[in-house]
């Protein structure tokens, strides 16, 4: 996994990472594509986002955050949309507000619904392709079309197509130019399932491809299926970024549910509680357990030897809480 | 396709609304019907110093003006109000390029909703002078270029741009313009006034400047507002 750990934010928040804190020098990684460094941004005194920092490289990295969570505003930054009220952004070799070039080599899917409505679609993606600066513009959007599944022929005006087509539009436009860093503000929103489907196996393309793609969302399942990179914004705060299975890893103060199937369910579980690796056990049937523990690895070393003692065998032993809405739901819940 | 003519083509199909059209075609009509009437008013006979009048007051005061105002600030205004000035905004193309194709496209659009039906109308209002008709079309075009460039800069600085320009029309424009030496100096009005008062060789007020300075101030204030423009594009926080 690629370490996105970053140095400490001023904001008395200490983010989860994946792995321990880095050396300083270590800091951004050497492949990093996107850097954000202790970026905030206030509107008329309200803060939306506050002290974030923020490495991303090659790969899909999912953005992740409550509604009002100040996903869309970060994003916003790292594009160059919007101008940080302090902090630096760093994308594709340069500040995508002041450096064309370092925007050119970016890819955008704003969230909002509006394209030219009166235009089609390959109008659209052949403008975005002009604006680039690409040769063969027509052809270029006929590929870009094809690659969200689209017909390039398609004489409508985008302004009659369904929330699903416009959203395949906007994702062409941002990919017509092949641009190094993909960044996307709920791509997903009004696909359908199979589209959803077919637009994740794009991402998970492209990030193989070498792009660097993130992709922003408030649906937890959605981006579990982008992959298990993910920055988590809480609140306007960077609440932990890496990998979600290792940040889960990480939060030893929050207890862990586990179901337990074994053939002595009832007295494994009394076993594990008077030894203190169980903080409760709740007995579904005489096979089956679930326990709540604060230590996770004394549990690992406690099971086996107990139900081998009951004459027992242990069934099956799943985490329920190593998904990415647990963790979702530990990082934000309290803020 | 360059990228200014992609820029241009995409803003001028997007200000060509129905509605837009409408007021255009509107105001073009109007303009006519009223010279009409004067020069039935005047028995066929109103001279001069009514036509150039006309065109003074309605056309230069009040239908290039509103014209220039609703496309020149919707070029901006309604990609901004949309969203979707991103798509244009977020490419590595010059600024400037957004800038000069936001202007181009609402004058080419403004000039002849404007010269043609204004030009006709002083010419009927005339009397059917040709003198009128030529200075009324040069009034009008340069007029038009420099309220355009204005109102495409007030569309990308402020919401409401329709209102704010309103009130910079009837306030500045039309009545502080017309009062002291020193604000006509500072209004566009008085430049492409004087255009016409000098060839028409009529008496208006505040309409004392030479021809040349009457074309060289709009363009200047033309290349300010581009300039500005840019300049905004540049630090503007794009949705």
């Amino acid at each position: 996994m690629t370490d996105l750990s970053i140095p400490q934010s001023s904001n008395g928040i200490a983010p989860v990472t994946a792995s321990a804190p880095p050396a300083p020098a270590a800091w951004p990684p050497a492949d990093a594509t996107v850097v954000a460094y202790d970026v905030s941004k206030s509107f008329k005194g309200v803060v939306a986002v506050s002290n974030v920092s923020i490495a991303i490289t090659p790969g899909v990295t999912g953005l992740l955050g409550p509604n009002g969570a100040g996903k869309s505003t970060l994003l916003r930054m790292l594009s160059g949309q919007i101008k940080p009220s302090s902090g630096s952004v760093w994308v594709a070799g340069g500040d995508p507000r002041s450096d064309a070039e370092a925007r050119g080599r970016i890819g955008l899917v704003p969230q909002q619904d509006g394209v030219f409505e009166g235009e089609k679609a390959i109008d659209i993606v052949s403008l975005a392709a002009t604006l680039s600066g690409l040769d063969q513009p027509t052809e270029r959007a006929a590929h870009a079309l094809g690659l969200v599944e689209m017909d390039p022929g398609l004489e409508r005006p985008v302004g009659t197509f369904s929330k699903g087509m416009r959203q395949r539009v906007k994702i062409a436009q941002a990919l017509v130019h092949d641009p190094i860093v993909l960044m996307m503000d709920e791509p997903l929103n009004g696909l359908d399932p199979k589209q959803r489907r077919q637009m994740i196996e794009l991402f998970h393309g492209l990030g193989d491809a070498g792009k660097t793609v993130l992709v922003s969302s408030h649906v937890l399942d959605e981006v579990e299926r982008f992959g298990s990179l993910v920055i988590v914004i809480a609140k306007g705060r960077l609440a932990a970024q890496g990998d979600f299975r290792a940040i889960r890893g990480l939060m030893d103060n929050q207890p862990l549910r586990v179901r337990i199937q074994c053939t002595a369910g009832r007295q494994l579980g009394a076993a594990l509680v008077a030894s203190g690796s169980v903080m409760g056990c709740r007995v579904d049937s005489d096979s089956l357990i679930e326990v709540t523990t604060n230590d996770i690895r004394q549990l690992r070393r406690e099971l086996a030897p107990f139900a081998r003692h009951y004459g027992g065998r242990l069934e099956e032993v799943i985490p329920l809480d190593d998904d990415l809405e647990s963790v979702f739901r530990y990082l934000v819940g309290d803020r | 396709m360059t990228p200014l003519l992609a820029l241009y083509r995409v803003l001028s199909r997007n200000l060509l609304s129905r509605g837009r059209l409408t007021l255009i075609g509107m105001l073009g009509v109007l303009s006519i019907l009223v010279a009409f009437a004067i020069n039935r008013g005047n028995d066929g006979d109103p001279g001069l110093d009514a036509g150039v009048t006309f065109v003074w007051f309605l056309g230069l005061g009040l239908v290039v003006p509103i014209i220039s105002l609703v496309l020149a600030s919707s070029s901006f205004g309604d990609l901004v109000e949309d969203e979707t000035l991103v798509y244009l905004w977020h490419r590595p193309s010059p600024r400037w390029m957004l800038a000069v194709a936001a202007w181009a496209s609402s004058t080419t659009v403004a000039i002849p909703a404007t010269v043609i039906p204004l030009s006709v109308a002083g010419y009927i209002a005339s009397g059917f002078d040709l003198k009128v008709f030529g200075a009324s079309a040069l009034a009008i075009t340069v007029a038009t270029a420099a309220y355009s460039s204005l109102f495409v800069f007030l569309g990308l600085l402020v919401r409401r741009a329709l209102i704010w320009g309103l009130m910079y029309l009837f306030i500045w424009e039309l009545f502080v313009a017309r009062v002291g030496n020193g604000a006509a100096t500072l209004s566009i009005i008085t430049y492409p006034s004087s255009i016409l008062a000098s060839i028409a060789d009529v008496e208006l007020a505040q309409a004392d400047r030479s021809v040349l300075t009457g074309i060289l101030v709009p363009l200047i204030v033309s290349a300010i507002a581009m300039a500005l423009t840019t300049w905004r594009l540049d630090n503007v926080d794009v949705a």
